[in-house]
Order: C-alpha cells, then structure tokens, then sequence
C-alpha cells in the first residue's frame, strides 16, 4: 500500500471510530454521518484506501495550510503499519491511531509533563461472528451512559521545560493538538470555529499559553494545580492495582490499599519544590505545608557544583558517591564515637556539607558523586522530615510521595523512607507512587469532562510496557520520542535507530557486583544505609495504560479481592532465573519465527533485531550480569548476528552456549509493579505486537491445524464407536495426549506431514495411564454419566478455556466439546482475542470448527445454532435459527494475548457467558498451571454451578522449545514436584464440584 | 557565681595581664571553637573579708570564637591571656593533671589529647545538651534583656516572666541543628533536629563562592538578591499570584530553582546572590522545621540559638518571617544575644558543680545576677548584624 498522507481531519476519525466501538448507537449515528457508513461498512484495507481517496483534496489542502515543511512523522508510520494492517483485526485505522486523543499538560518548573490519551485499537465490530454471540449472550455496550466509553491507551511522556520546543514539535508530530477538547463530539455547545483547548496545569501552563496559541493554535485551558494532583493521586491510588509501595532499604514492596480506607491521606508532591496536601476526599483537600527545598533545589546547586547537563545525569552520579567526604557525621563531630544518649549513630550526619568548610579543599577537589549525593540526602532527608512533622500534626497515616524528584530512584525513596521511619519511630511509613511524576499532568486529563474515566475500574485498565517504555519512563524522552522530531524518518530506520540506541540503553544495566556476592547463592540485598550504596540501575518503568473498558472481573470468580492469578511468583528469584533463562533461551528462535512469519524480508529482519533489542532490555531490567570478561570473547563468536546491538548480543549468547555463567539477580522486578510469570510472558507477546509482528506462528499453526483436520475423521469415528464410559476416559485421555506435545517442533511438524499424526496421538494417549498425579475423573464421570438408576441433568453451560493450535484444539478440545454438546450442554470455546506463540484465537476458531463441521453434524448443527458457520447463514441475526435442533457452540474471546490468563481482566463477552456456565475447563499450563491453578471459583447454587475440571499434563511447554530437552525436563521437574509432588509427563485431572467447595 | 577557693586564689599571681582571669569554659564544634571566661576587673580586688562567708568578685564574662579548623590560634589565644590556668584544681589528681578545663562540644573528645600537649591541662567533658540548656536558661533567667524578636529589621527585646518560661523549644544552630524541649532546669529532651545548619551554609557557600571564611559569605549575603537564582512561585506563574494557597510571588518556590538554566554556569552568578539565596534556604527550613516541632508540643516559644545565627540580621529575619508564615503569625520567632555561646557558658556554669552543693550554688547564681549587660572591652556590641557580638557581661563571681 503506498504511503499515506497523514489525515488532516481527524474528527472525521472520531466518527468512524464511534460507529465502530458502539454498535448500539451505530444507527442514529450513520444517518447523520452516511459518508462515515461507508466507511464503516468497507473492510478495513478498502477502508483506509477509500479514506485516502476521499480525502486527496484535503490532503493538499492541509499540505499547504502547514507552515512548517516538516515532513510528518505518520506519514510513513502509517504506510507501514498498513501492511501489517490486515494480519492484525484490531487495528481499524493506523494512520489515525494518534491523532484521536486527549493531551493533558503539567508545565512545571522543570519538567513538562505530557499525559495523552489514544483510541488506538477500535474493535471490528462488524465481525459477524461477534454480532451474534453478543445477541445470544445479551451482551450491550454502551447502554450504562449517554456516550460511549471508548478504549484506548494512556501515555505518559516528559520533557524538559527549556525544551519545550521539543515539546511542542512532539505534540505536533503526533497531532496531539487536535486531540483536547474537540468540539463535535465531547462538547456539541462548542462553536465550530473554536480553535482547541488543551488542559493543562502548573505554572507554566500561564507563562507559555502564548507560545501555544502561536505554534500550535490552541489554547490552554488552565487547571488549578492541586486540584490536579489530588484528581491525579486519587485516580492513580483506585484505578491501578500496585500502584503504591514501601521503599526500606532497597525493598520495594507493593501496597494494596483499600479503596475505602484511602483517606484521608498526605500527599507530597516533590517537583521544584514540595507541597504538602492533606488530602480528605474526591475533590476535597488542603495544602497545608510545603518547603522550598526540592527537585529544583537539587538539580540548581547540583548543576552550580557538579556540572552535570542534565538532572538524571546527576541523579546517576550520586549512585557512585560517598557523601561521608563532604557531609560532617556525628561520628566525626564526636571521634567517631556515637552519640548514643540522644540516639545518633556515628553515621548519622550532624551537618550536610559540613565537611566542605576545610581550608585545603576547593570545588575542584571534591567529586561530583559525592557532592550529588550528599546533596540527595539533605533534600531527600529534609522533605522526609517535614513530611512526617505535617502528617502527625493531622493525624495521617499514609503519606504518599510523588512528583518528578523522585524518578524511581532507589536512593532517593530511600533516604525518604529513612527520614520517616527515623522521625516517626517506626509509626509512619513513606509511600510512593509509579506514576509519581504524572500526578499533575493526569489530573489535568481527568479535568476533561467527558472522558468517561471517572469511573473507571481497576480490571478496565492494562499497564503495557511497550518498546520505549523502560526508557521514556525513566528518562526525560526516551530515544523513539527524541527521534520523532528528525526529519522523514520511515518507522523502520526509526527502529534501526532504536537498535543503535539500545546500546547505550543497555549499558548501564550490568554494574559491577558489589563485592561479596559471589554466584546464585550469594544473593543479597545490599542495604543502602549509612555507607554503602547498592548500584541501582535506577527507576521506575511507566508503561502505558491500556483502558480496555470492555473488560470485566471473571463473575464466577469466588473472591476477586484475594485473587492471584500467578501460581509463580517471580519475587522467588530462583524463579525468576529459571524464566529469564528460558525466555532468553528461546529468544533467537522466536526471532527467527517472527521473521519467518512476515516473509523473511530486510525489513522483518530489522524489526525482529529490533525486537530481540528491545526484549532483552526489558528482561536486562530484572537481571544483573556480572560477567564482564566473558562478554568480550563471546560478543566476537556471535558476529554473525552482526545488526545486533551488544546488549543483545550479552544475553542470547550464554544461554544458547548452555553456559554454566552465573547470574546475578536484583530484584528489578519491581520496576514494573508487581510482575508475575503470566505478565513477564505477556511482555514478550506485546514486545512481538510492538514491533509489528502480529502473529508470529500464524504458518506453523495453520499447518498443525490443517494436518490435525485432517485425521479428526478418523478419530470421531474411533470414538463413536466406543461404549459412553470409555468414550469419556478416552476423550480425557485424549486432551492430555494432545496436549502434551509440542507441536512447535520440526519433528513434530514433520510428522504432520506424514500424516501420521493420529498414531503418535493414539500412541500418545494409550501411555496415559491411569492413575494420574491428581485424578478426578471418576468424580467427573460420575457427575457426567451418573450411576445405572440415575442419569444426571447436563450442565447447562460450559466454558473451555482453550490452548495449543493443532492438535490439542482439534484432537483434544473439540471431541470433548463434541461430546458436551450430544449431551445437551451448551459449549463455549474461550480463545485468545490476540495470538500468543501458538495459542489458537477466538479469530482462528471459528473457521477451525467450520472445517471439523463439515465432517460431523453434531458440530455442524451446534455450530449453525451458535453462529459460527457464517456462510451456511442467510441472515445471522434471523431468530427462525434460535429453534436450531441443537444446543450451540460458541466461541468468545478472552481479551488477552497471552499464553496465561488473568481472570480479574477478561472480555465482557467471556464475562457475559460465564453467567450460566455451571463447567468450566481449563486446559493447558498456562491457564491451569501457571496460572489459574489455586484459583477458586464461586459456585452458584441456583445454577448448580461446578467448579471447574482442569486437564493438563506437564510437558516441556511452549516455551522450552528450544531450550536442551534435559534442561526443561529438569526444570520442569522442579515445577512438577513443587506444586503437585509429581514428575515431568504427569498428568492431571483436577474437578472440584461445587458442593465440595 | 561560685569559685572554688583554691583554684582561683591561686591564679592572682602578680604577672598576669591587666584582666584577673579566672575561669576558661570551651565549646569545640565541628565548625567553630567557642570560648566563656571570666576577668576580673581590675579595680575589683578580692575582698574576702567583706563577709565572713562569702566573697564577691566584679568581673566580666568574656566571649570569643575561633574556627575549629584553626584550634591552634585558638591555643595560642588561650596561652598569650594564660585562660589555661583558669581551671579548677582537682586535688586528688596526680600533679600534671590538676588543671581541669570544661568543654562541650564533639572537639572536647576529639581534641582533648591536642589540648593536653599544647595547654598542660585536662579537658572536662560535659555534655552537650545539658550545656546549651543551662547556658540558654541562665541568660535567660539572668540576663536582662537576652531575648528579642526580629521582624523586618526591627529588633525588639522580650520580656520573659522567669515563672513563665518553660517549657520552650532551643533550637540551637551549630554546624547542624539541636532541637531541645526545655521544661526545666536540667529537664529537657532533644526532640528533632536537622542537618541542614550553619556547616551547610558554611561548606556550600565555600563551594560556590570561594569566600574563605564563614563572615565574608555572610557578609556577602547582606549584598546579594535571591531571586536571580531562587525560583518564585511568580517565576512559575508568571507574575501572577498564587493566591489560593496563600503564597505571593515572590515566595521562593524552589531554591535555586533557577541555576538549572542551560546557559549559566556558576561563575556567570554573583557570589552574593548564591549567599542570599543559600542563607534563605537554610533559615526559612530551620523555622519551619523549628515551628512544626513547637507546634507538635504546644510550645509557645521558639529560641533559636547557635553560632549560625550570629546577630546577622538577614538571618534572623528570614527565620523570623519563616515560623510567622507557617504559624499564620500564631508563633514567633525568638533570639538570644549571646545565642553562640550557650554551650560555653553551659560548661562555664557547670563548674559551680565541682563545688558546693548544686542547689546553693545555683542560689548565688541567682541572687547576684549580671544585670547590666555592657560593651566589651574591644568590640561593640552589635545590634545591627555586626559580625562580632564578642561582647562581655559584667558579672559578679561569688566566691567562697
């Protein structure tokens, strides 16, 4: 597709956008907008073709209207992501995708604070198979409000204040601009000709309206200051799990608070100087201290003293320093005796730069590491201190620390943390929060009156750490944002860009060891007291938020509040070790699939060196190498990987080698909130979505698929054939053979082709003998089949939580299905809504269960009755169907693209569909063991719910395809002893009904 | 003021210089070494008959202060005026070391060997605490006087009801910050502090001005303007007010918020205005510190003492106008004349101890105040921020 010019109308995208997300209102909409039907109605290619030729004339128009001659960034952005536009259903309109938004400003003193708001992934609505599930289940968006709640992303960008011509041209890059408050259609009293308002907040927002009527021409629409940081800190402490957490001595641990014992709370807001608020409610607050000493204090002297160009250059600094050289301790007011009558250890300094009166010592003789850090613990210390002295004068138990002086930086939550607990003894504990600096900039955006966020739910929001995130979060603008401003860059040499850039990215990462820590056993958390400084590769990761309002907590969920989806919890750093290896193990692999998958083109090859470069920076965020000489030999051996960057080249090479090199862990994790193995690997799925790689097994799942439909005949006939007992175990038995393959193999893929595929599941299948490791299935088959004088009523309803493709869905999940359905109970497949590895999603489904139909009526009529047979549909919506002989299948997608799931956060259709399940199925071990496995489930006794049966078989999973065989068998030995006392290859069939629970 | 017999008689040998010097108390800081002593005046011989019991010796109360980094000036001062043999007598002790000197502060532990070798005499350590107390409460209660407000460049002295003077908050200023809650004689509690103090003010200014010594950067301060290099709340709202939260704009939104400009590096700053701005800091922080304390333990008053303040009127203003703007003007800001020397004269006082009992010899401290305080014998006393407020007090020693 050529390159599009980038739209220069971007309410006629509001439109199509609307009518996309709500089908509900699409009526009244598309006759007042007939242009945008068609639009609409077009497939998404010919959609944006016929954007294109709609708009040639505007085109120019705008062309002539830009005073700049700046060539615009989207331009090709949005060429690119057409191609890849049609391997990815959700993406409606890439060229559009940012200029639909919300920006909010906080113009500080020293920072500017961007919070911009995108409706980036609309949903095909119009795809029929939705359509009707969503009849069927009764599902309506969009009737709770008078508008539409649109999805969409959050972003979070900075930059510096003297900057702000950066800024300015980042907005206008982006479009940004156009995005506040747009007349048509979040305020219809607006006129016309009205020029856009953007909120904004903090000083600045005064001092540089003019500069932003003359460059951008809009106008700022002021918002007060603490009225931001409180909306901003109210919103920030509801709407996002983990987003408060304790900082003692290099610990990070996350706060769950309760909403309803929330207030009242301090909140401190450290930017270039500090307020203090007492904050009562929504809306309601004082400020009621503050100090001058802060974030401005900081970097002003430090800049006079050290030189550094830059505040993070300073902050990185006092990681290296000693303040004992220039702060006078008590120690040495007292010869290094303490002072222990009033409770002064000898560390404890007595006068902050106390020791630079010395005659003999100028500026120049003292290091700007220490200087910086000693400068960082005055002014950490002092706000800590008055902090405290405010909150006890109001009685507050929490105090919440925020704003930009902060930046994640350990020491400095640190020094705070000290300040409190010091002068609370032990009473208060400092608090902070990961969108620490954004508190204003958010609460700017949460200004806007229609933005529908207000009530917005912990589950409708999904923290994403896209490519630039580990950067732009903790640097003022990272390398993608400070490209943007170069002239017509493509996205690719964009992204070649990145790849040089990671190195620099990477190389603070791997710091020397402190010493005495030597190998996996001599873990320790340095403490950051008195003397010793741990080497802190420093802040926190600020994702985007992904508002997915369609997204709902699991109803059948027993307890959401104590739900944890993550059997694995990645703070055990042996754990964490074993998945970083892993996943690093299996990286260049699934590299070369990805690049596989787009046709092995040049540009592929980039974008997959590019991704490999961006996703061992996310995992170089949770590890420390320490092996330094090592690296130097081993990065010539891989020189045939040569695009790739150093940091790449450290992590692929000692796990491909199977090196016995130790690593050090630090406990990174934190960086990203709380991280369980479910979000490390949906990282890695969204790291693949980032750099456009859409679907990375897309051929080497429709060949299992093809080869697995192929011998499905066979199979159904062999299992009709059996009585309605062994027919049952069989089918058990037939999930765990199928699933306990990996199908992703060449050796299996050969086998395929062979067609032999049906004997290795047979032989497969007969090996699963019984008893298993946790087996339940004569509780199951009684509850199926019931005993000889009474048959038991079917369930009404039951969810499969699918897994593999191939296989597994075909040989494994659908005859189960099958057998459901011939006993009258409704099914419903639960797929994927976005690939992961080799998972099937509820977009392949469909035509998977199409195929198999063709060859049994039972799934052929369920499927007819379910909606999924789209062709064999006059007219889908036609209620003569809803008398259809059969009980339907169905298929929902589950609103995630990982290969786990975390049921706090599922589609509203899955949601929809649970309320009359009384089966549920979980399959596979990224559902049931990796997740999901200590989950409980309500049941409603009205419904006669059952809980749950869960089938898996340890296999060498998905991930470890390409790890040595010894080496995840052992490993997953270790899972299988440590959850269930089992070995590798055990099975399990758990079913827990509902009167056990 | 009581005097040991012995000790003190011993010392009227006829070379001594004009001053009859009896008595040497230190305060050895981590920045600056403060010294308490007593002189005799000339034309007040011992008159030990004039009573059968007890003796009165006019005199004065002396005070100086060296830089800790120069203590050997500050023995040789000791040694030309013979300070050193103003201690008392410990009998008991082997004969090198019958001369015993009081001193507080951290140097009286680190340089008591330094003191040994050079003066010949011992130092007696006496706490810290217990003698910024004493010292603060006897001028207090002593001094007529002592105890003044500043506020825009006036000072005006306060009268304290000796029946209603505790408890308050001493916030004394050193090198760091001592804040004590006073109940009491010998009753008190150190209950919050800060590290940033005068050696803050001190070492940084030294860093980025070059003044080489503490008076010259104090000194420079009273010249410069702050806002060259403090970020004003109008700074930030472009001349406007911030008046919701009540903060004008001229009211420093951030120290030193402005030196991150690109496009000025330290030297294109005056030093005078780096002074300013780092002395406001650092006073408006010690009273808001000083308030939130006081306010936590319902003390009405605020002393702030301390070698930092140093009459320099700027400091004191910007003190003073720190705790009037946290406490809405409920609570004021107040300061003592000899606010160096509180734990010199803390140690001075301690020597009564050594002697009679404790309660006796406060009784004679009391019962013959220094009423009158009078200008020094070389330096005026300065009320307008003059750098050496080295003035004496005219006193009446008690001798046994």
């Amino acid at each position: 597709m050529a390159p599009l010019t980038e739209d220069p109308n971007p309410v006629h995208d509001i439109d199509a956008l609307l009518i996309n997300q709500d089908p509900n209102n699409k009526t009244e909409e598309n006759n007042n907008h007939p242009k945008d039907k068609s639009a609409v109605l077009l497939g998404r290619e010919e959609n944006s073709i016929s954007k294109n030729q709609n708009q040639g004339g505007e085109r120019e128009m705008a062309s002539i209207h830009r005073s700049g001659s700046r060539p615009q960034l989207d331009l090709s952005k949005a060429a690119i992501q057409g191609n890849f536009e049609e391997k990815d259903p959700t993406i409606l309109l890439p060229n559009q995708s940012d200029d639909i938004s919300h920006l909010a400003l906080d113009i500080g003193g020293s920072l500017i604070k961007l919070v911009y708001f995108s409706r980036h992934e609309g949903q095909p609505i119009d795809d029929k198979r939705k359509k009707t599930v969503k009849e069927r289940l009764g599902i309506s968006n969009g009737n709770r409000r008078s508008f539409p709640i649109l999805g969409g992303r959050l972003h979070f960008v900075k930059f510096e204040t003297t900057k702000i011509n950066e800024c300015l041209d980042f907005i206008y890059s982006k479009q940004l601009h156009h995005g506040g408050m747009d007349s048509r259609h979040w305020n219809a009293e607006a006129p016309a000709n009205d020029s856009a308002v953007i909120k904004a907040t903090g000083g600045g927002a005064y001092k540089f309206t003019d500069l932003f009527k003359e460059r951008l021409g809009v106008s700022l629409d002021k918002e007060d200051e603490m009225n931001c940081l409180v909306a901003g800190a109210n919103f920030l402490l509801k709407a996002i799990r983990h987003e408060a957490f304790t900082h003692m001595e290099g610990q990070k641990e996350f706060v769950q608070i309760d909403h309803n014992d929330l207030f009242p709370y301090l909140l401190v807001n450290i930017g270039s100087g500090v307020s203090m608020i007492k904050v009562d409610g929504d809306g309601k607050f004082q400020r009621v201290s503050g100090t001058n000493v802060g974030g401005g204090t900081y970097w002003g002297l430090g800049r006079l003293l050290t030189k550094c160009k830059s505040f993070d250059e300073l902050l990185e600094l006092s990681q290296r320093g000693d303040n004992r050289t220039i702060d006078m301790l008590v120690g040495d007011i007292y010869g290094g005796m303490d002072y222990s009558k009033i409770g002064l250890s000898a560390s404890t300094i007595a006068s902050s730069f106390g020791k630079a009166i010395s005659d003999n010592k100028e500026l120049e003789d003292y290091r700007p590491e220490d200087i910086s850090l000693s400068l960082l613990r005055m002014i950490s210390y002092n706000i800590g201190q008055i902090a405290y002295l405010n909150a006890l004068r109001f009685g507050l138990k929490r105090i919440f620390f925020g704003g930009f002086f902060i930046r994640g930086h350990a020491y400095t939550m640190d020094t705070i943390s000290f300040a409190v607990h010091f002068w609370s003894k032990g009473d208060a504990q400092a608090m902070f929060l990961r969108h620490e600096g954004f508190l204003g900039a958010l609460g700017a955006f949460m200004s806007y009156e229609k933005h529908g966020l207000d009530d917005l739910m912990v589950h409708q929001l999904v923290e994403r750490f896209p490519m630039g995130a580990p950067y732009t979060g903790g640097k003022i603008h990272g390398p993608p944002l400070g490209d943007l401003n170069e002239k017509a860059s493509s996205k690719i040499s964009w992204m070649e860009k990145f790849v040089l850039r990671g190195t620099e990215i990477t190389a603070p990462v791997p710091m020397a060891p402190p010493p005495g820590t030597t190998g996996l056993g001599g873990f320790e958390v340095p403490s950051s007291k008195g003397g010793t400084l741990r080497s802190d590769a420093s802040a926190l990761n600020i994702g985007v938020l992904h508002l997915v309002p369609t997204l709902e907590v699991f109803p059948l969920l027993a307890d959401p509040k104590t739900y944890e989806p993550n059997t694995i919890d990645l703070a055990d750093h042996n754990e964490l070790e074993y998945w970083f290896t892993v996943l690093s193990a299996h990286l260049p692999d699934l590299v070369d699939k990805a690049v596989a998958s787009e046709g092995g083109t040049d540009d592929a090859k980039r974008r997959g060196d590019a991704f490999a470069c961006a996703f061992s920076a996310h995992l170089a965020r949770f590890m420390l190498f320490p092996i330094e000489k090592e690296l130097s030999i081993n990065v010539t051996t891989l020189a045939k990987r040569t695009t790739l960057t150093v940091g790449f080249i450290k992590f692929s090479h000692f796990y491909m080698n199977g090196s016995d090199t130790r690593l050090k862990l630090i406990e990174e994790p934190a960086a990203y909130g709380k991280l369980g193995l479910a979000n490390l690997l949906e990282l890695r799925e969204e790291c693949l979505r980032e750099f456009q790689f859409h679907d990375a097994y897309r051929s080497i799942k429709q060949r299992e698929n093809e080869a697995s439909l192929a011998v499905l005949p066979d199979l159904l006939v062999e299992l009709d054939s059996m009585s309605e007992e062994t027919r049952l175990l069989t089918l058990i038995e037939g999930v765990l053979a199928a699933n306990i393959f990996d199908w992703g193999s060449r050796a299996c893929v050969e086998l395929y082709h062979k067609g032999t595929i049906i004997e290795i599941y047979r032989m497969s299948r007969d090996k699963m003998q019984r008893p298993w490791r946790v087996d339940d299935f004569d509780l199951f088959k009684e509850r199926m089949l019931g005993s000889r004088e009474k048959k038991p009523q079917p369930h009404k309803r039951a969810l499969l939580f699918v897994d593999n493709s191939g296989a597994d869905i075909v040989l494994g999940m659908l005859p189960l299905a099958r057998e459901l359905l011939r006993r009258g109970t409704e099914v419903v497949l639960v797929a994927n809504s976005l690939p992961a590895l080799n998972d099937v999603t509820a977009m392949e489904l469909p035509d998977i269960v199409a195929e198999a139909a063709k060859h049994c009526d039972i799934l052929r009529r369920a499927a007819e009755a379910g909606g999924l047979l789209v062709d064999a549909m006059i007219n889908p919506s036609d209620g003569s169907k809803e008398n259809s002989s059969s009980v339907p299948l169905m298929v929902v997608e589950n609103g995630c693209g990982s290969p786990c799931i975390d049921l706090r956060q599922v589609s509203s259709e899955l949601a929809a569909a649970a309320k009359d399940a009384d089966l549920i199925i979980l399959e596979g071990m990224g559902r049931a063991l990796h997740t999901n496995f200590n989950a409980w489930f309500k049941c409603d006794a009205l419904k006669f719910c059952e809980s749950r049966l869960q089938i898996f078989a340890f296999d060498t999973s998905y991930n470890i395809k390409n790890i040595g065989l010894q080496l995840a068998m052992v490993k997953n030995q270790r899972l299988a002893e440590k959850l269930i006392k089992g070995n590798i290859y055990d099975c399990v069939c758990r079913y827990e009904p509902a009167n056990l629970l | 003021m009581d005097v040991r017999d012995a000790g003190f008689q011993g010392n009227l040998d006829a070379d001594q210089s004009e001053s009859q010097i009896s008595h040497l108390a230190l305060d050895i800081g981590g920045s600056l070494i403060k010294l308490v002593y007593f002189s005799r005046n000339k034309d007040s011989p011992i008159d030990n008959n004039k009573d059968s019991k007890d003796s009165v010796i006019e005199g004065r109360l002396n005070f100086s202060n060296f830089e800790t980094s120069k203590i050997n000036d500050c023995l040789e001062f000791i040694l030309s005026k013979k300070l050193h043999l103003g201690g008392f007598r410990c009998h008991e002790a082997p004969d090198g070391d019958k001369i015993l000197i009081k001193a507080t502060g951290g140097g009286a532990y680190k340089f008591a060997d330094l003191i040994k070798e050079k003066l010949g005499v011992s130092i007696e350590k006496e706490e810290e605490m217990d003698c910024l107390v004493a010292g603060a409460n006897f001028l207090l209660k002593a001094v007529h006087q002592e105890a003044f407000t500043y506020m825009d460049g006036r000072k005006e002295f306060v009268h304290i009801d000796h029946n209603d003077l505790y408890p308050y908050l001493l916030v004394n200023i050193g090198s760091g910050v001592s804040m004590i809650k006073v109940d009491g004689d010998g009753k008190f509690e150190r209950i919050s502090g800060t590290s940033v103090g005068g050696g803050t003010f001190w070492g940084l200014g030294r860093l980025l001005t070059n003044c080489k010594s503490f008076d010259e950067l104090l000194e420079l301060s009273h010249q410069g303007n702050n806002r060259v290099i403090d970020m004003l709340v109008g700074d930030i709202y472009g001349g406007l007010d911030y008046s919701k939260i009540g903060l004008s704009s001229t009211t420093i939104a951030s120290s030193f918020g402005k030196a991150i400009s690109d496009n000025r590096e330290l030297e294109d700053y005056k030093p005078e205005d780096i002074a300013r701005s780092l002395l406001r800091m650092i006073s408006n922080n010690i009273g808001q510190i000083s308030y939130l304390n006081a306010l936590r333990f319902g003390l009405k008053r605020i002393f702030f003492g301390g070698f930092f303040i140093r009459s320099h009127a700027f400091t004191m203003d910007t003190i003073s106008v720190a705790v009037n703007f946290w406490s809405k003007g409920e609570a004021k800001a107040m300061f003592l004349r000899h606010e160096g020397f509180l734990g010199a004269l803390g140690a001075f006082m301690s020597y009564e101890k050594c002697g009679r009992d404790d309660s006796m010899a406060h009784q004679s401290v009391q019962r013959y105040p220094v009423c009158k305080p009078i200008v020094g014998d070389k330096i005026c006393y300065p009320l307008n921020g003059d750098l050496n407020d080295n003035g004496s007090l005219e006193c009446s020693v008690y001798a046994v």
